[in-house]
């Protein structure tokens, strides 16, 4: 048996070049770093999730064995930040606002030492009524989880009032009258928990002092966005520190933005030793200022009885937990999603996000949409229903299309809906005989590319080969690990002769990082315009060399030739070899946004134009036990159009991962919380992961059609769409089993055999606990025409 | 945290440990787990029993039954040829414990003396009519399996009593009496699950009628218990030469009623209480279905829960 | 108080002495040094952590380092040799197997035990052996495809 295939395997995919390290266990991860003299952090947690703070006394944790340093807010600058509102700090001050709030840090010798010191800190607090229901906290005198809100720095357009963080809106026409002409009008209100990214990585952090500067190796997806706020956080220059990402273990969104790495950089600089901080998994469910944001969802669609949806009226709720984050657009862009990718003649969505005593909800992958989408479809489902429509042919009348105009007003150019539609439905076998517990359900979705400033520098080695430097973060998405195939292109080199140094702060340009599925998009671009400005130099040098015309010469296969006549040529690595700098940088032009008319929406913060925007169709095969309401997925198909695929195996493995993802939402995994905020399974026994045996075999066809606003060769993104139909394409599944709507997500078998009971209601009446029916009460289907 | 450790090398070395405050562990993988979720901290002295020879054996089966060492593995167990045949319902629950490194590390004897009222071989175990064998200082008793467990994580044996094996007796046989077994619970997913609940049923079937029959749940109460009315409703059942006759699906439902009947749920994360009494039935029916089908010459593959699944 | 213990790790002899609660999983890492091998939940619940013990998938983050004296374990680092990547590493990488490596140490110790003890698998059968090891990247596709072709590879050479 060959143990050396690859030499007579036909050339196949490009094999991502940080795979050897991983499959041979001998990369590092962030954990896995070691620096002498290391000292060891862990952190006091609030001990109410809503409390004030009346004292802190560190005494007795500071005179314990091994203890360095006791931290707490007096000992670092008074600072506030956040996203578009800057509400928190570093360390609990007057108040702490959820369960994880770190209201003080130790580091110690062992990690042992240092959790046995944090907890010996002694907090004394007033606590204060959780404020854990989120809808409740909208009520007119409810108080306030800030009450100093006003006074905080924050994006004006975020429509700030009280408890709500954000209010947006979007507005197209007259829905109400529209709606009162509609053949058919169908309500439904749905309610989604809470869930979280699950990185198999819990994070970790390693701080070290070098004179007036720190570098921090951090678990975080967003390199450039942790080393400004470790900056503001300390009140440090951008230029003193320094943040490295060693091999990243995944991160969903759950690793954006920054905290930690500002704790752990006091602590280093308190002990003047270096510090470590791991966490463990408990830690990494309850602390990150991340998850899935629980929301309650109110839609209301008119349509007439050809299948025109005339009117829209919704209106979502979105807990937004403590603090804001990176979160602060998501009331905006849940309304998109209460839209999704349709012609909708006239529409009047409102979302607000409001703060709770929960923890703080920020981008887990593709952020509001899977919850939106799941809500949104299964309601279609439900006005097909009422038309006598099929689903298919509801959606075929009524998704965008070339020149169809969005809910912003936006016209939409080159758009792919409709072909994932049929690809899905193809795939899937949509039509065919099934036994009575098993069905097809489809659900669409959408989501847009993000433009972002990027860069890359394309270095020539001495021997022909080359390095790619980026600022860029590759998270395992392989988007990193696939730029030396746009570079490869561009020089007539192969992708096996390149190197990628990437997500160090101090040798990249800026990057926006792992984030909005924008890394092909817009560091590709960089990557693209620094290798041309190598090509440039390369055909400059072969052109005095070989004393032709530079527009003469092409670069294939490793060489420089003239058209036509490819004995006449000198090798790259000749031509690296004389001695000369051969290096390049670009950044591109990010395209712009689409025009839009949205003067009649409020609360806008960008999400109103959807570029190049992304359109999903999927379609789950379920087979539903009727007895126990367990659903098991027995095929999924995935139709995406994410414009050109620049590296299949790539892109396939983003939407067979975050079709899992979607699955898990859909079916197991929620976050529970208990009255008080508590969370109630911050572990993988009770959050259920899907495991390889739930699996089901995945379908994937990529719809490849050109669209204005794209990134690189045509291309938009890939990995955050996998995970938007995916819940509702379930739900509409298991509704044709069981002839009912499941409402609250994840639709859990206790919710689906609850659902399937005749009535509704279970023969002994409403659990008083468990995942039956939530206090959303959620409904649907009212057919009041 | 753990200061003193002992690698036994016999019963007594390990009795003698266990007199002194040590905790026996074998597997690891519920000790060592919980200790780790931080729900229990591991004991100051531990004694490793894992390398008992006592401990590590099947023997049988002979006229006693079989006798299975406190040390053998879910998988060793599954496996064997014994097990499948007379005692399958075993076979069903070892089959589905955990992950496959679960079921090759962690032991009988260590799911038996953790006394979870969750834990999948304990219902089958009852209704095999399982003794288990605590070796002491001064003497070596056998207790049935549903006096051993008191509450959940509390058992009837004293800290210094070693469980050495669980003794299996033959199923019954006499009389053209075909004895046969299944167990089956709810998971949500097909691996890596704790019972949400769970149901084990013994029928012995002869002359298509079942009269024999012993049925035990699990994570229905705080010890994993025999359900003696669901057994009486059940003896005398007509369930016909292919186990299917409508007149015993009819006991059959009356059994499952009964045992969600008997049972005392809890409220948890997993699932209501109402929800696991309605889901008792079901189980129950399954089981009981399943071992009758086996009784009476059908093929249902180890492990039930799988392929009952939609049923 | 410590005690001695053997391990003999990918074939190299690490005398060691450690506190009877030190998980496997930190010997391995903290003190033998070999950090491939990875903790993601610390009870057993992803796998991360997964080597063999004498053969036997464990999660050594849940197998107390003492018990495991005068055993021989395989960790990551031990599936490749001199020749070079394994069969199945190699069919990690080429089947889209990987991506954030995270649980690619416990999958691959987990894929490694299961061809050892049943050479020719079904995809089933691949995919409950599997299902103590959790990946949150690749929907365990490339995984299972990978197993399955070092699986079908190894039946392709036994029939010749």
């Amino acid at each position: 048996m060959s143990r050396h295939a690859a030499p007579t395997v036909p050339p196949g995919p490009f094999i991502r070049p940080d795979g050897r390290e991983k499959v041979t266990g001998l990369g590092r991860y962030a954990a896995d770093l070691t620096a002498t003299g290391q000292l060891h952090a862990a952190f006091r947690y609030a001990d109410h999730p809503h409390a004030r703070i009346l004292e802190i006394d560190t005494a007795v944790a500071r005179a314990m064995p091994g203890v360095h340093a006791v931290l707490t807010h007096a000992d670092v600058p008074d600072v506030r930040y956040g996203g578009l509102a800057q509400d928190r700090r570093l360390f609990a001050k007057e108040k702490v606002r959820w369960e994880g709030d770190v209201v003080a840090a130790v580091a110690a010798r062992t990690p042992e030492q240092a959790r046995q010191a944090a907890a010996a800190i002694e907090v004394r607090y007033e606590v204060l009524e959780p404020r854990s229901d989120y809808v409740a906290n909208l009520l007119p005198g409810t108080p306030l989880v800030h009450e100093d809100w006003a006074s905080y720095e924050a994006d004006a357009n975020l429509g700030r009032h009280g408890n709500v963080l954000g209010r947006s809106t979007v507005v197209k026409g007259d829905a109400d009258s529209a709606m009162a002409t509609a053949d058919v009008v169908i309500r439904g209100r749905y309610v989604a928990e809470a869930c979280q990214g699950a990185p198999i990585e819990p994070r970790a952090i390693l701080a070290e002092w070098a004179g007036d500067g720190v570098t921090i190796w951090s678990s975080t997806q967003v390199p450039f966005a942790a080393r400004s706020g470790v900056a503001r956080a300390l009140e440090l220059p951008e230029s003193r520190v320094r943040v490295v990402v060693p091999l990243l273990g995944g991160g969903f969104g759950s690793k954006c933005d920054f905290h930690f790495e500002a704790h752990v950089a006091a602590l280093a600089r308190a002990t003047r030793r270096p510090v470590k901080l791991v966490f463990s998994r408990r830690e990494e469910f309850i602390a990150p200022d991340h998850r899935r944001e629980g929301m309650l969802i109110e839609l209301e669609t008119g349509a007439t009885r050809d299948g025109r949806l005339v009117a829209r009226r919704a209106r979502l709720v979105l807990d937004g937990g403590a603090y804001c984050g990176e979160g602060g657009f998501f009331a905006q862009m849940a309304a998109m999603h209460a839209c999704g990718p349709y012609v909708i003649e006239n529409v009047s969505v409102e979302a607000l996000l409001v703060y709770s005593t929960n923890q703080p909800s920020s981008s887990i992958r593709a952020p509001t949409a899977p919850q939106t989408c799941w809500a949104l479809e299964q309601h279609l489902d439900e006005v097909a229903a009422a038309l006598a429509l099929d689903p298919a042919e509801l959606r075929r009348r009524t998704l965008i299309e070339n020149g169809s105009v969005g809910p912003t007003g936006q016209v939409y150019e080159a758009i792919g809906a409709k072909q994932t539609l049929d690809a899905a439905l193809e795939m899937i076998g949509y039509g065919k005989e099934l036994p009575d517990d098993e069905a097809i359900g489809i659900a669409c979705g959408w989501w847009p590319s993000f433009a972002s400033p990027s860069g890359a520098y394309v270095k020539l080695n001495g021997d022909g080969t080359a390095t790619i430097v980026t600022g860029a973060l590759e998270s395992g998405t392989g988007a990193v690990m696939a730029l030396p195939l746009l570079a490869a292109e561009v020089l007539g080199m192969r992708p096996e002769d390149f190197s990628v140094r990437a997500q160090d702060t101090e040798t990249g340009p800026w990057d926006l990082g792992s984030t909005g599925s924008q890394t092909t998009f817009n560091n590709g671009r960089a990557v693209i315009a620094a290798a041309t400005e190598v090509r440039g130099q390369l055909l400059d040098l072969a052109a005095d060399q070989l004393e032709v015309d530079r527009a003469d010469l092409e670069l294939v296969d490793g060489v420089v030739r003239v058209v036509g006549a490819p004995g006449t040529q000198v090798t790259i690595a000749e031509l690296a070899g004389i001695g000369k700098v051969l290096i390049g940088k670009g950044s591109g032009r990010p395209p712009e946004s689409p025009p839009v008319d949205a003067s009649a929406c409020v609360g806008r913060l960008g999400m109103e134009s959807f570029l190049a925007p992304q359109l999903i169709t999927h379609a789950a095969h379920v087979k539903v036990d009727r007895d126990t309401g367990v659903v098991r997925v027995l095929r999924f198909a995935a139709a995406h159009d994410s414009g050109r695929i620049i590296n299949r195996i790539g892109a396939d493995g983003q939407v067979y991962g975050g079709v899992l993802m979607g699955i898990g939402q859909a079916l197991s995994e929620a976050t529970w919380f208990d009255p008080t905020g508590r969370q109630r399974n911050p572990g993988l026994l009770d959050y259920k992961l899907q495991t390889a045996s739930d699996a089901p075999p995945i379908d994937v066809r990529w719809i490849e059609i050109d669209t204005p606003g794209a990134g690189p060769k045509g291309s938009k993104g890939v990995g955050e769409p996998p995970s938007v139909p995916t819940p509702g394409a379930v739900g509409n599944a298991i509704a044709r089993v069981i002839g009912r709507h499941v409402a609250l997500l994840p639709m859990t078998p206790e919710r689906v055999w609850e659902a399937a009971q005749a009535d509704g209601r279970p023969p002994d009446g409403r659990p008083p606990d468990g995942h039956g029916q939530a206090d959303g009460d959620a409904t649907t289907g009212q057919a009041v025409r | 945290m753990t200061a003193r450790y002992l690698a036994a090398t016999t019963v007594e070395e390990a009795v003698a440990a266990m007199a002194a405050g040590a905790r026996p562990v074998a597997g690891g993988t519920d000790l060592v787990v919980r200790a780790r979720q931080g729900s229990a901290g591991l004991p100051p002295a531990l004694v490793g029993i894992h390398r008992l020879p006592e401990l590590s054996s099947i023997d049988g089966p002979d006229a006693r039954g079989l006798r299975i060492g406190a040390g053998v593995n879910h998988e060793t167990i599954m496996s064997h040829p014994a097990v499948l045949t007379a005692y399958t319902g075993l076979a069903d629950a070892c089959a589905i414990v955990g992950s496959h490194a679960t079921r090759v590390n962690g032991t009988l004897g260590g799911n038996v003396m953790n006394a979870s009222p969750a834990m999948d071989t304990g219902a089958p175990l009852v209704c095999h009519g399982a003794l288990a064998v605590l070796h002491g200082p001064r003497e070596v008793r056998r207790i049935r399996l549903d006096e051993l467990w008191t509450a959940p994580g509390q058992s009837s044996a004293s800290p210094d009593e070693l469980l050495v094996s669980i003794e299996l007796p033959p199923p019954p046989g006499e009389g053209g009496l075909v004895t046969a077994s299944a167990y089956v619970r709810l998971q949500y997913r097909r691996q890596m699950e704790i019972a949400i609940v769970g149901a084990a049923a013994t029928v012995g079937v002869a002359q298509g009628e079942i009269q024999q029959a012993r049925i035990a749940i699990t994570a229905l109460a705080p010890t994993i218990r025999r359900v003696p009315m669901s057994e009486e409703a059940l003896t005398g059942a007509v369930v016909g030469a292919d186990g299917r006759d409508p007149r015993g699906a009819a006991d059959i439902e009356t059994a499952a009623r009964l045992a969600a009947r008997a049972a005392r749920p809890v409220s948890d994360v997993r699932a209501s209480a109402e929800y696991r009494r309605a889901m008792a039935i079901v189980v129950t029916r399954r089981a009981v279905i399943t071992a009758v089908l086996r009784a009476t010459g059908g093929r249902v593959p180890v492990p039930a829960s799988d392929t009952t699944f939609g049923s | 108080m410590r005690h001695p213990i053997t391990l003999t790790i990918n074939g190299q002899v690490y005398p060691l002495e450690v506190d009877p609660h030190r998980s496997l999983l930190h010997a391995v890492r903290d003190d033998a040094g070999l950090t491939g091998t990875k903790e993601g939940c610390d009870d057993s619940e992803c796998g991360a952590c997964m080597v063999l013990v004498d053969g036997r998938p464990t999660n050594s983050c849940s197998y107390l380092a003492v018990q495991a004296d005068g055993t021989s374990i395989t960790t990551v680092e031990g599936l490749a040799d001199d020749a070079g990547l394994s069969a199945l590493q190699q069919a990690f990488l080429d089947h889209g197997g990987v991506q954030c490596g995270f649980c690619t140490p416990g999958m691959l110790v987990s894929a490694t035990a299961l061809l050892r003890r049943s050479p020719h698998p079904t995809t089933d059968e691949i995919r409950v052996a599997l299902s103590g090891n959790l990946c949150r990247c690749t929907g365990y596709d490339g995984i299972v495809k990978a197993v399955a072709a070092v699986a079908g590879e190894a039946a392709a050479t036994a029939e010749t």
